[in-house]
């Protein structure tokens, strides 16, 4: 068998809110192999969010193990794993390209270096023009572009992105989730993408796991059989269908 | 167009003086309250040629120089401290808000007490008025600082140092500097008022004295002088300001 690239043992996540606890994980047992894209849908609530900032290092769980290529996490690795938020979350008074270079920045490396690597990025993910432009000149969709040129500057092993598009029109998310499988396909990263929307869940991913509500739990892992490359046609295939039935009743039975 | 604005205010105060010169002339205002342009303007070359003048705008400017100084590193220490430890904000920021409410001319009499009137107490009282603005700017600052934007310096590995450098700084510069001329306003005001209503010297203390001899030209022109400085300060903190906050502007 070979390593996972993500695993969670039995990670559970407390939170104490003015003296009351609420259990936010219970047990999570996960394993994802390399290069597999993982969504994780589940009502609001859920935990899946919060299962994201465990693996990105961000605040230890209460209980469990969380493993990156077999290594505790214990603190943010970037150059492991990259994160990608729901808002942009750019730095607003950096340029496109010093928000890439960012990470780089924070990591030491000299300035001409980690701005040629930034713009090498954003021609990658389409924006090479916009290069110099501050946040605020920027719609919505080339703010996430930055935002994905930033996770994947430090060439990270495993990508996490919370849901993304979340704040996108429609046409925008599809655009950008094309963009994303097509950076996918090319460098064959680990992904973790949190969503709310089932057919963008199916569309994009390997397996799909589902979260019951608070406790969250995983109550069905969902391998996802469609052929690749994913084509706009699939989504109104039986099979699309009937994937998207079968989470959707896992949901509705959660969310009352 | 650009050119425009500054023409419509350079036609806008000649209008004025011309105004107040004719009016002065035709005896509808009185020249003893309120002097003509051309009476003013001879003086004000005349106040810069003197020596005693010139030394009392440097009082008035160590004064206010000094005494900002003090105010922003302690105010703005203050209120990073309050805003960063909830316990003692939760104490001192209704005392901090009460105390900013409270004129502070009212206390004038207690520094002349405690200080006496030379150049000490204009700068005890000018940190006092000050610091007040700077505190509430230091709180403002930190709580404009977007939380969600620690969490991405974190995600990307940032330790506490650079979580301050590049996040907490740049986010709180316009902020600071924007309660750093609000303080510098009430600055000039503390030490002019503290110099007028007690002092051994300072442009107050000259602008006192030409008002109850009733020396109205040189009243005049030390307003105008004072008001230029006031002005030119204002502006070159406003520039500043505006430089380090383009980021926040909206696009065109």
């Amino acid at each position: 068998m070979t390593q996972s690239a993500v695993s969670a043992r039995a990670v559970t996540q407390n939170f104490t809110v003015e003296g009351q606890s609420t259990l936010a994980l219970d047990a999570i047992d996960l394993e994802i192999p390399p290069g597999q894209f993982v969504a994780l849908v589940g009502p609001s609530g859920c935990g899946k969010s919060t299962l994201l900032s465990l693996v990105a290092g961000l605040r230890l769980p209460t209980g469990g193990t969380l493993l990156c290529n077999g290594e505790p996490i214990v603190g943010p690795v970037p150059q492991r794993i990259g994160m990608i938020f729901q808002e942009a979350n750019l730095l607003p008074w950096l340029t496109a390209v010093e928000n890439v270079a960012f990470p780089l920045k924070l990591r030491g490396m000299p300035k001409r270096e980690r701005l040629e690597a930034a713009r090498a990025m954003l021609d990658l993910t389409g924006l090479g023009n916009f290069a110099d432009r501050l946040p605020h000149q920027l719609s919505g969709g080339m703010k996430q572009r930055v935002s994905i040129g930033r996770g994947l500057v430090q060439d990270p092993g495993v990508l996490l992105l919370d849901e993304p598009f979340a704040a996108l029109d429609e046409q925008t998310r599809m655009v950008l989730g094309d963009e994303v499988l097509r950076i996918w396909a090319r460098t064959g990263k680990t992904v973790m993408f949190v969503t709310h929307n089932l057919s963008e869940a199916v569309y994009l991913a390997d397996r799909i796991i589902v979260f019951s509500a608070r406790p969250g739990r995983i109550v069905d892992d969902v391998p996802v059989d469609l052929p690749r490359p994913r084509t706009f046609s699939m989504m109104s295939s039986e099979r699309f269908g009937a994937l998207k039935d079968r989470i959707w009743a896992h949901i509705r039975d959660a969310d009352h | 167009m650009r050119y425009l604005e500054p023409l419509l205010v350079a036609v806008g105060v000649c209008g004025i003086f011309g105004l107040w010169e004719a009016m002065v002339a035709a005896g509808i205002v009185n020249a003893r309250i309120a002097p003509a342009p051309s009476t003013i303007a001879p003086m004000l070359v005349e106040l810069l040629g003197r020596a005693n003048v010139i030394k009392s705008l440097g009082v008035t400017l160590y004064e206010v120089a000094v005494a900002f100084l003090i105010s922003v590193p302690v105010g703005f220490f203050i209120g990073f401290t309050l805003a960063e430890m909830p316990g003692l904000g939760a104490v001192f920021r209704p005392v901090v808000n009460f105390l900013f409410g409270v004129p502070k001319s009212i206390f004038l009499p207690i520094f002349i007490l405690i200080f006496g009137v030379g150049i000490e107490q204009k700068i005890a009282f000018g940190v006092f008025t000050t610091v007040f603005v700077l505190i509430l700017g230091g709180i403002s600052a930190v709580e404009s600082v977007p939380r969600e934007l620690v969490t991405v310096a974190r995600a990307y590995g940032a330790n506490r140092l650079q979580v301050v450098r590049e996040i907490y700084l740049p986010a709180m510069a316009p902020v600071l500097l924007e309660s750093a001329r609000l303080g510098m306003i009430f600055n000039i005001t503390a030490v002019l008022l503290a110099e007028i209503y007690g002092a051994r010297d300072g442009i107050g203390y000259r602008i006192a004295g030409w008002g109850e001899s009733l020396q109205m030209p040189q009243l005049y022109a030390a307003l105008a002088i004072v008001a230029t400085l006031a002005i030119a300060v204002n502006e070159l903190l406003q520039q500043l300001e505006t430089r380090l906050g383009a980021w926040r502007q909206r696009p065109a």
